[in-house]
Parts: C-alpha cells; sequence; structure tokens
C-alpha cells in the first residue's frame, strides 16, 4: 500500500504529468466548457453569423431567457407544442436569426415528420420551418411512428437489420413514454451530443500522461537499481498498474466532473426526465436525458480505463518513451486515418477500440451479432473497450516482468 | 556466509564480456581492479541476477541466487554505475521510495533513511529536489539506497566517480566499517580506492581474473621491478618513450621518474618498495590502464 502511495505521488508530481492534467483541463473545462457556454454556443449572436467569436459573452443569462420561453409550451410535447413553437419562430424569424431562436433544433427535428409539406417549387431555399402552415402540423406520434416503421423497414431490407433486430427494436421503442415530457433542450443536446462525448479528447493527454509510465525507468536509467530491490519489478509492475489506473479515475474524475459541474451550474437539471427523443426522433431507446448522461458518462469512464490500459501494455513493450507514446497514440487515431481505405467489417470493429467509438450511438438503431445473438450497439460500445484495456494488463505486466534479466 | 562464482560466463554474440571467472566470497571487501571493457560491470551485474549468465552461477551459502528470486535481493544492496534517480524527488523522498520497494517496514525506514542522510552528510539537502545536486552528492544518494536494507552483501560499481577527494576518504571509512560481517564487493578503476580498503583484489583484463590477493600479495608480484630513476627534465620524455613509467615528479631542475621493468634501467636506478599501482600498470601497460 505504501509502495502504491509512494507511486502514485510520484506519478502527480511529474512535470508532464502536470503539464498535461492543466492543458486538458484548460482545453475541456475553460475553453470548450466555460467559453463555449458563456460565449460561442449560448451567447446571442453577433454581427457575422459565421465567427462564433462575434458573439456577445452572455450565455448564462441567455440561457435563463431560452428556458423561460419555452416553459411557455407546457410540460409535454404535443401537437399543439409543435405548432406554437413553429409559429413563435416565424413571426420571430424577420428580427432574429435562426441560432439565436430558443430551440430551433427541437423544431427542425420535428418538421422532419412533415416532409410531404416541403414546398419543392421555392425560388429560394427555405427550410420548412420558415414557411409551413401550422394548421397541417397535426398527428406527430403517429407520424413519428410510421417515420421508425419506415426506417426500420429500409434497414432491413437494405439486409442491415435482420427480422429479429427489427423486433427488438420495436420492443425497446414499445417502452418510450408518450407524450414526452417538454423542457428547453438545446442545453441537453449540447450535453449529450457535444460536451460529454468530447471526453474522448482526453486520449492524448493520457497517453502523455501515462506513456512514460514503464519506459520510463529505462529512460532515467533507473531499471537496474529497480530491479536488485526486493519486491522486484513483477511488484512494482503491479503497483505501477494500479497507480496508472488510479491516476485515469482521477484524471477522469476532475475532467468530467468538471464538465457536470459546467452543466449544473449554466444549465440546472430542467428536463432531466426528458425522452432522448426529444433530441433526435427515431431513436429508440426508452431513455431520458439523465439515463443518457449516464450512460454517457460511463462510455467516457470505461474507454479512459480502457485506453490506459492501452497506453500502459504500450509502455512495458517498447524501452523508449517517444516510440510508446507514438503507439498509444497510434490506436487512437491511425483507425481514423485509414477508416475509408479498409472493409465495412473493419470500420465497425474500430468502434470498439477505447476512445474511438461514440457515445452518441445511444440515438442510433445498429446492431451487432455475437454468436446469432443480436446486441444493441451501445452496449458494445461501452463493454468491449474497457475489457481491450483489462487485457491488455497482464500482458504489460508479462512484458516489464521479462526484461527482468536481460 | 558465502557468495561462490562459479565459472561465470557472460557472451555477447562473439564477444566475450566475462569469461569463466570464479571465487569464493566470505564477509570482507573485495576490490574489483580493470580498465574500462574490463569486464566489471557484467560481472556485478551478473552478481546481482541483473543479467542472465551465458554459463555458470553464482550461489550463496549453495543455493543458486538465480532461483532465490526475492530473498536473495533481500540481502542485496547495489548501486549500478550509471545509477538513476527520479529528478523529482527530494533525496529523502527517493531513499524512502527505494525503502518501499526493498520491503522496509515504514517506521524502520524512516529511521533508517535519517540515519543515512546523516551519515552520508545529506541531511542539510534531504528535502532538495535531486536534479540539483552536484554529481558527488547524487552518488551519495546512490550509496545510501544501497545501504538502506542493511544488506548483507552489498556491491557498488564504481562508488567514488564524481566524489571529491574528502567524500572519497569518508565513503572509503564508511565501507571499512560497514563491511565486518558483510560481503561488500566495489569495482573501480582507481587503484587507491582498493588499496586503503580492500581486503582482497580481483584484477580483471578482458574477462578474466588475471591476478588475485590481498595489496601487499599483489604490490609484491612486482618487487624488485620498481625502480626510480632522477634525470634531467629534458631527458625525462625519452624515458617515457622508453619504458612504463607509474609516476613522474620535478625536484627542482631534475625530474624523478618512478620506473617499471624486469631489469635496473640504468646504473643511477634505485629499487623501491612496490604499490598496487605498480603491479597493476606493470601488468596492463601505462596505456592500457
Amino acid at each position: 500500500m505504501e509502495l502504491f502511495a509512494l507511486e502514485h505521488k510520484r506519478l502527480w508530481r511529474t512535470p508532464r504529468v502536470l503539464i498535461c492534467v492543466a492543458l486538458c483541463f484548460f482545453y475541456l473545462i475553460i475553453y470548450t466548457g466555460v467559453i463555449s457556454f458563456q460565449w460561442t454556443y449560448f451567447g446571442s449572436q453577433g454581427d457575422d453569423p459565421t465567427n462564433l467569436y462575434s458573439n456577445t459573452p452572455n450565455g448564462y443569462s441567455m440561457i435563463r431567457t431560452y428556458k423561460a420561453r419555452a416553459d411557455q409550451y407546457g410540460e409535454y410535447w404535443t401537437d399543439e407544442t409543435l405548432q406554437n413553437l413553429v409559429k413563435d419562430f416565424q413571426t420571430m424569424i424577420p428580427h432574429t436569426s435562426l441560432s439565436s431562436m430558443y430551440d430551433w433544433t427541437v423544431g427542425l427535428n420535428a418538421l422532419k415528420l412533415y416532409e410531404e409539406l416541403t414546398d419543392n417549387e421555392q425560388q429560394q431555399y427555405q427550410p420548412l420551418i420558415h414557411y409551413v402552415d401550422t394548421e397541417d402540423l397535426t398527428d406527430f406520434y403517429t407520424r413519428r411512428q410510421d417515420y421508425l416503421e419506415h426506417n426500420l423497414k429500409v434497414n432491413q431490407q437494405n439486409m442491415l437489420l435482420t427480422d429479429e433486430d427489427v423486433e427488438m427494436l420495436r420492443e425497446m421503442d414499445s417502452h418510450v413514454k408518450t407524450p414526452w415530457r417538454y423542457e428547453w433542450t438545446r442545453g441537453w443536446e449540447k450535453t449529450l451530443t457535444g460536451t460529454l462525448p468530447m471526453l474522448s479528447r482526453m486520449a492524448p493527454y493520457l497517453a502523455i500522461a501515462l506513456g512514460f509510465l514503464f519506459s520510463g525507468e529505462w529512460h532515467n536509467s533507473t531499471a537496474p537499481l529497480l530491479h536488485t530491490t526486493k519486491y522486484g519489478w513483477k511488484k512494482l509492475a503491479r503497483v505501477k498498474v494500479l497507480s496508472g489506473f488510479a491516476f485515469a479515475v482521477e484524471f477522469y474524475a476532475l475532467i468530467a466532473g468538471g464538465t457536470v459541474l459546467l452543466q449544473l451550474i449554466y444549465l440546472g437539471t430542467d428536463g432531466w426526465d426528458m425522452p432522448i427523443q426529444m433530441l433526435k426522433i427515431i431513436a429508440v431507446a426508452p431513455w431520458n436525458m439523465l439515463q443518457a448522461e449516464l450512460y454517457e458518462l460511463a462510455f467516457a469512464f470505461l474507454g479512459v480505463i480502457g485506453y490506459t490500459g492501452i497506453v500502459m501494455l504500450m509502455s512495458a513493450l517498447v524501452k523508449n518513451n517517444v516510440l510508446s507514446l507514438v503507439l498509444s497514440l497510434a490506436f487512437v487515431y491511425v483507425p481514423d486515418l485509414f477508416a475509408r481505405y479498409i472493409p465495412m467489417w473493419a470500420q465497425d470493429a474500430m468502434q470498439f477500440i477505447p476512445m474511438v467509438g461514440y457515445p452518441t450511438d445511444i440515438f442510433r438503431m445498429n446492431i451487432f451479432h455475437i454468436f446469432g445473438k443480436g446486441i444493441w450497439l451501445p452496449w458494445m460500445t461501452i463493454t468491449i473497450p474497457v475489457l481491450i484495456g483489462v487485457v491488455c494488463i497482464p500482458f504489460a505486466i508479462r512484458s516489464w516482468a521479462r526484461r527482468e534479466r536481460a | 556466509m558465502e557468495l561462490s562464482i562459479d565459472r561465470l560466463t557472460k557472451h555477447y554474440g562473439h564477444k566475450i564480456a566475462v569469461d569463466r571467472v570464479s571465487a569464493t566470497l566470505t564477509p570482507g571487501v573485495y576490490g574489483l581492479l580493470g580498465a574500462n571493457g574490463a569486464g566489471k560491470t557484467t560481472l556485478m551485474r551478473m552478481l546481482c541476477s541483473i543479467l542472465e549468465p551465458t554459463s555458470g552461477e553464482v550461489r550463496l551459502n549453495g543455493k543458486d541466487v538465480a532461483g532465490m528470486g526475492a530473498a536473495y535481493r533481500d540481502v542485496l544492496g547495489y548501486l549500478p554505475q550509471d545509477f538513476g534517480y527520479y529528478p523529482t524527488y527530494t533525496a529523502a523522498e527517493f531513499l524512502s521510495y527505494i525503502a518501499a520497494l526493498k520491503g522496509i517496514p515504514r517506521d524502520w525506514a524512516g529511521k533508517r533513511v535519517k540515519d543515512l542522510l546523516d551519515t552520508l552528510d545529506l541531511t542539510p539537502v534531504a528535502d532538495k529536489k535531486i536534479r540539483t545536486f552536484s554529481g558527488g552528492m547524487k552518488q551519495r544518494v546512490g550509496v545510501a539506497q544501497a545501504l538502506l536494507n542493511d544488506p548483507q552483501i552489498l556491491i557498488l560499481d564504481e562508488p567514488t566517480s564524481g566524489l571529491d577527494p574528502k567524500e572519497r576518504v569518508r565513503l572509503r571509512n564508511l565501507l571499512s566499517e560497514y563491511a565486518g560481517d558483510k560481503i561488500v564487493i566495489l569495482s573501480t578503476h582507481i587503484v587507491s580506492d582498493v588499496e586503503a580498503i580492500a581486503d582482497q583484489v580481483f584484477v580483471m583484463n578482458a574477462g578474466q581474473f588475471i591476478m588475485r590477493g590481498t595489496v601487499p600479495e599483489l604490490a609484491q608480484k612486482v618487487a624488485g621491478k620498481v625502480w626510480e630513476l632522477t634525470v634531467p627534465r629534458e631527458k625525462a620524455r625519452l624515458w617515457q618513450e622508453q619504458v612504463t613509467v607509474a609516476n613522474y615528479r620535478h625536484e627542482g631542475e631534475q625530474v624523478v621518474l618512478r620506473i617499471l621493468s624486469d631489469d635496473r634501467p640504468s646504473a643511477e636506478a634505485v629499487a623501491c618498495e612496490p604499490i598496487l599501482d605498480d603491479a597493476y600498470l606493470y601488468y596492463f601497460g601505462a596505456k592500457e590502464a
């Protein structure tokens, strides 16, 4: 225990590690967090709509304004809600820009169900929301069901889903209760499709912080010294692995905790019980926003643990710090570079590499088949990365211990 | 306690670093003397079980140390030649870390660290980061870590490198005092370090022990071959080219040469009492040494 405490303390005191943590904190909490919430994403739009930095840094108060406006539409999403929202939008549009609207994304999403109302004759293209007659926006839930069935059928015809898959997805969808709870959605959209998926950007910082865990002993020339101590390399390897994981958990807690704290400060908890279908109407998971957030936090956490395992293995396999770092980063970035040149099955498999997949798969209908059994993709993308990391550990310890005697 | 080295050999491809070296070591101080590349470090690394021998074995009280694992490491203290440390650690933290790796109980480790810092005159800098230390101070931290577990077998590879004369004397005294019922092996190419404290000296060349014995025994091997000759300064260089000169000392306009030669090099040459340096130089030749 004492050795673990000392090793862990040593890791945290390494300047490289501290710089990594500080940079990651700045990037994910300050830059893509505070600055985004207060200025570029929620701040009211400036003169140049293509430049987010021309926005006014008044995100905190704007969010409160948006929320107050959304509250006018009632607690549940009905045809009337959609009609009122679109009506208000059409009234406001001459006076303001689209992105300054309080809940335009939910309106645009919902209007996907009314494509037949699109005016294909219009001379200058405008989205349906600008001109649709709100009286025509009826039967939302029936239309949504038809839209879902249509998509299921198309996927089935394209051999992307089997009959069993379709049944499974229908069964999931049957648990989505209607009418849907409604609150202002843009905050949750930002959280579930923006800030939480961004946690996978911790990968390079983790690689730099932990890539030298084992290989660094060669760099410091401490390897012969460590070998002649009573506990030897094998026990030290276990301690290093444990402190590596402890560091990863603490690093994650700092960044994810900071992200959640920002969310609470800026967005509050309102709308936690809205179904995720408010963000993507065709999603089938019977989850509310809070459940989705917990999934995404778990996804990021297990990804961090899985990637930590890979980084430690790379560090134990090679004696060179730079090579260890390059190999660790290659796991995350090389698949992306070659994605378009490899077969589809390999592309599918790549999303199971820790920190490579997307937590937003919860909005999708993909089913994976293992030994003939269909499994909803998000369950795979959350478990396989951590398993990969765990499998790496015995190899890391073995590889390090094998070098005990040159 | 007996540490036996039995025909220990290490090959790196076709290169033979250590060639069938055998010895039996009982408590005492052993000096391993040899030029750079003689095989001292390779031998020491095999003694520490860091390096696997190509053939032969090292036994502690009859047991092969390769199979002893932690039990052997528990009685071992080692200072590698290229002593590595963690730059961001203070001396006290580094020693505490190594103490934990050596499995020393926490309360005893604290006291031991304090004592060793004191003994090696590191107390004033105990809380300073090692990266700010001079070479000699780092080396003393290295010696301290080797002594942490009060090892029965202490192996020090070039322990005096980087130390100033005062520190070298202090370290030599410390090792002499420490030896007692323990085996202390130190390698060096500085003859005076070995001469001062070693009970037995092994002289290594090309991976083999070419001489072994006590300091007087080794010195006596060149008895009758050490001469002093006083020559004018302008002739000194000529003599240096012709014979092995162990020392060169100015005395006014004259130069006193200490010459190693089987025969009296000149009628004026006076026979001298040999020292270990003479034996070392005689067998290695001035250039190689």
